[in-house]
């Protein structure tokens, strides 16, 4: 089995707080691996400094064989990264559509002349991803929606969008930061399926989620992150039985 | 002068980062309380420190109706933002020829209120300009006070990092924001009267100064009263200084390139916090 | 694939043959206008609206982004004062100086854009208005630009020798008028272009978002140096149709004013409206203080309370009036008591979130 991203000793500190520090992780190919730990324990941080928001103070992230520490979030993005953020952070004020096409952008392979002299090529590429999008959405179940303005989509459709356009990109890695969170059962059954289906389909998957039904049920395996530390990784049944992360948990309060 | 764009500066900043409008009429204000000072001293012979008070007290009330009558309504439509800077803009053109009409296109002197010079460290400055100096610190000084202190300053610098929030403690919004124009037009009245015996007015000292404050509270950093009030002495002291040594189209040029790289490396200014986007 | 084609094209020409027509008849009119208005006033105040609207949709296309720049007129003044030297020092014709110093004025956008566009947000407005001012005080301070008195005695642009017909001359207005037709319409083609292909998408998509932009493989950077440099393009070959149309030029045209009426002709327009919007703006800004001028002096003073008046009823601007469906008037009352009341007290309408 091979390591997708693996990352070394990494560590990102913000003057002098120190939110991740001694980060190894290893990602395994087409697994679903579910980042867990207390609230400020480093896990979105992690995730921005991997898709490339935020530098590393230290250590090295490796993706698919290449060094890419310290590049630049469009350039992650195009070597096959995606990911979702914590808010819906979504174009709103355009259709759910536009949303995905817009997610195609590394696709658009047209040159610009070309694309500014709307030739024949031009248009067919845009009728091409259209469709590649549709397919998008309806392998994620919004294609009914496909008009309306993202602002007017209820929260769990959303997340749901916010992963359409990760999907748009053709990312070999999917980071998802709280997809579940805010969604009603039903809602998270559905997510759940999909991400497994997403899985299915070749991606690998990198999940940060405080629904812990939703985690032991995905995941392949779990890491656990403490203070910015990794303090537990293995397979869920492991983690549920590890001292350290119960009391991590609760030390932290109620 | 320097201090002049202190007071400025301050007043600038107290309504930008309050109440988010870029307001550019502000220099008219500093142009009206001016002139005020000057029709109460030369045409009525009203005494100096009165007429100060009229001149701050007047644009302070003139604000606070502008605000009501325009501000408030663009405040709660659509596109604050922007349309906040056309009316400012329009209101700019209209007080601004206004005065003109008013006042004809030569420039004025007031005449020094107060006889005699001082001598400090070798360097000899007329009464006046300490008279000017130490109001001006007064001021600075007493709005600090207000912010810091009271109720109403509490409230106001509430509003400017979340207004939503303050709402939820009870702020209301609207009278926060007319605060701020009032105390930040009265400022600017203050300044111009304060500054009037010194230096020459004329009806568009409102308008080119505006954009100059303008960059020196962006150099400051918006909503940090301290970061105004060292962008304006440096501004002014450079100004002054720099004109006597290189004279005064070059030194210009220089100040707003280094402006350009303190900005470049320091988003927030000098003092300020670095903001994200703008609301468009 | 030629399924996908025909799809598209359908769809398209559909919706374009509404627009093709209106596009049709204004364009007849503004072909004819200098038969059906004689008046070479109005047909000066017609070009200045023209280079006014090419300055407005400038701006809207970085408002687009997420940029709000007070260079627009320091790349429309730097147009216009490479052309005149170009052809004033080095004796070139105007028909290669126009290409020229839009050209040039794109490079020196290129320079400076480096840095400015860095960072977005608010640095990039004090940059931008920083800039502005260096470039009205470099114009007005160095010799070589002719000081703070300008320029003046431009030439005026070489007669056009086409076969067959007589050398059309630039002595009255009517040319420079149709010279003035062309290039806003370049600009306006050249920026629809833009807007309607992928550029205009991830332009989009950086103003209503920056981050999920990036993370879907934008290049902020990039993207926003294309836009800056285009418009800077666009201001400059209107700046040197301006210098050779005006005659002269003096650095207090150029200054960051200018720029801010520029926001103020695309704000007014609507700034839902990238290219329709900013002619319709200048279009008033202009035709507004010319009928005015029956009050002389108070003019500005009136100008200035219609702008105000307008952008307080109209928040999308005269043309968001087309998006809105008219209100029926009990409505419009309603909101006018309301902006009564808000007057005299502390609230204002009852629906602010």
């Amino acid at each position: 089995m091979s390591t997708i991203l693996e990352v070394k000793k990494l560590g990102k500190r913000f003057g002098g707080l120190a939110a991740i520090s001694e980060l190894d992780l290893s990602v395994v190919d087409s697994e679903i691996l579910g980042l867990i730990g207390p609230n400020g324990a480093g896990k979105t941080t992690f995730f921005d400094v991997i898709s490339g928001f935020l530098p590393p103070s230290s250590g090295r992230v490796i993706f698919d064989g290449r060094d890419v520490t310290g590049s630049k979030a469009h350039q992650i993005a195009q070597l096959g990264i995606g990911r979702i953020f914590q808010a819906s952070t979504l174009f709103m004020k355009i259709s759910v559509l536009d949303n995905v096409l817009t997610g195609h952008h590394m696709s658009y392979k047209t040159r610009i002349w070309k694309r500014l002299l709307r030739t024949p090529s031009a248009f067919q590429e845009e009728e091409l991803l259209r469709q590649r999008a549709m397919e998008i959405l309806e392998f994620m179940g919004l294609a009914s929606l496909k008009d309306e303005l993202a602002a007017n989509l209820p929260h769990g459709h959303q997340r749901i969008l916010g992963v359409c356009m990760a999907l748009a990109t053709n990312p070999k890695l999917l980071l998802l930061d709280e997809p579940v969170t805010g969604m009603n059962v039903s809602e998270i059954q559905t997510m759940i399926e999909l991400i497994r289906q997403i899985r299915d389909r070749g991606v690998t998957i990198v999940l940060v989620e405080h629904d812990m039904k939703a985690v032991m049920n995905l995941c392949d395996r779990i890491a656990v992150l403490n203070y910015g530390r990794k303090i537990a990784e293995g397979l869920p049944d492991e983690i549920r039985g590890n001292k350290e992360v119960v009391e991590a948990y609760l030390g932290k309060g109620k | 002068m320097g201090l002049v764009y202190v007071l400025l500066a301050s007043g600038m900043n107290l309504i930008i980062a309050i109440s988010g409008i870029l307001f550019l009429a502000y220099g008219q204000f500093y142009m009206l309380g001016a002139y005020i000072l000057w029709g109460l001293m030369v045409l009525l012979k009203v005494p100096y420190f009165i007429a100060l008070c009229v001149a701050t007290i007047v644009p302070a009330i003139l604000g606070g109706v502008i605000y009501r009558l325009i501000f408030q309504r663009i405040q709660s439509m659509g596109r604050q933002f922007l349309n906040g800077i056309v009316a400012a803009i329009g209101l700019m053109l209209l007080l601004g020829q206004a005065a003109l009409l008013a006042f004809g296109t030569s420039s004025r002197g007031v005449g020094s209120v107060f006889i005699g010079m001082l001598e400090v460290g070798g360097v000899r400055i007329t009464f006046e300009k300490v008279v000017l100096i130490m109001l001006a610190v007064v001021v600075i000084l007493g709005l600090h006070f207000i912010l810091q202190k009271t109720q109403v300053g509490r409230a106001m610098r509430a509003v400017s990092f979340n207004p939503d929030v303050a709402a939820l403690q009870g702020v209301n919004s609207n009278r926060t924001y007319l605060g701020a124009m009032v105390v930040g037009c009265g400022v600017a009245g203050f300044a111009g009267g304060a500054m009037a015996p010194v230096f020459a007015i004329s009806p568009s000292m409102g308008g080119t100064i505006t954009l100059l404050i303008l960059l020196v509270v962006m150099l400051g950093g918006i909503g940090s009263m301290p970061g105004a009030i060292l962008a304006g002495l440096v501004l002014g002291l450079t100004l002054s200084f720099g004109q006597y040594f290189i004279g005064t189209g070059l030194v210009q040029i220089l100040l707003f390139a280094v402006i350009g790289c303190i900005v470049f490396f320091r988003p927030g200014g000098l003092l300020g916090q670095p903001t994200e986007e703008l609301p468009v | 694939m030629g399924n996908l084609r025909k799809n598209y094209l359908s769809n398209r020409v559909n919706r374009r043959s509404g627009k093709v027509v209106g596009l049709g008849i204004l364009a007849l009119i503004l072909i004819l206008m200098p038969v059906l208005v004689p008046n070479t006033y109005y047909i000066h105040l017609l070009i200045m609206v023209g280079i006014n609207s090419v300055l407005a949709m400038t701006f809207i296309l970085l408002l687009r982004m997420g940029l709000i720049t007070v260079a627009t007129a320091a790349f429309w003044g730097i147009g216009a004062y490479t052309s005149t030297l170009l052809v004033v020092r080095l004796d070139l014709s105007f028909w290669l100086a126009l290409p020229a110093s839009t050209i040039i004025t794109g490079i020196i956008a290129f320079i400076t854009g480096f840095p400015l566009v860095r960072k977005g947000g608010i640095s990039f407005v004090i940059e931008t208005l920083a800039f502005a001012f260096i470039i009205a005080l470099v114009f007005g301070t160095f010799d070589v630009f002719g000081g703070y008195t300008g320029i003046y005695n431009i030439p005026t642009p070489e007669p056009i020798r086409l076969p067959f017909l007589a050398p059309i001359e630039f002595i009255s207005k009517t040319p420079y008028y149709y010279l003035m037709l062309f290039l806003v319409s370049l600009v306006a083609v050249v920026l629809s272009a833009f807007y309607a292909a992928w550029t205009g998408r991830a332009w989009r998509a950086i103003g209503l978002s920056p981050r999920l932009a990036e993370s879907l493989g934008v290049n902020l950077f990039r993207y926003r140096l294309l836009a800056f440099v285009v418009t800077a393009a666009a201001a400059g070959l209107m700046g040197s149709f301006f210098a050779h149309y005006y005659g002269s030029i003096v650095p207090g045209t150029f200054g960051p004013f200018k720029s801010l009426y520029a926001q103020v002709y695309a704000i007014l327009g609507g700034v839902g409206f990238a290219i329709l919007g900013p002619i319709i703006g200048s279009l008033i800004m202009t035709i507004v203080p010319e009928v005015l001028r029956i009050a002389k002096e108070f003019e500005p003073v009136f100008t200035g309370l219609l702008v105000i008046l307008l952008v307080m009823f109209l928040p999308d601007g005269l043309l968001g009036l087309s998006r809105r469906r008219p209100q029926p008037p009990a409505k419009s009352m309603a909101r006018m008591a309301s902006w009564i009341r808000g007057f005299l007290t502390d609230h204002s309408r009852s629906d602010q979130q």
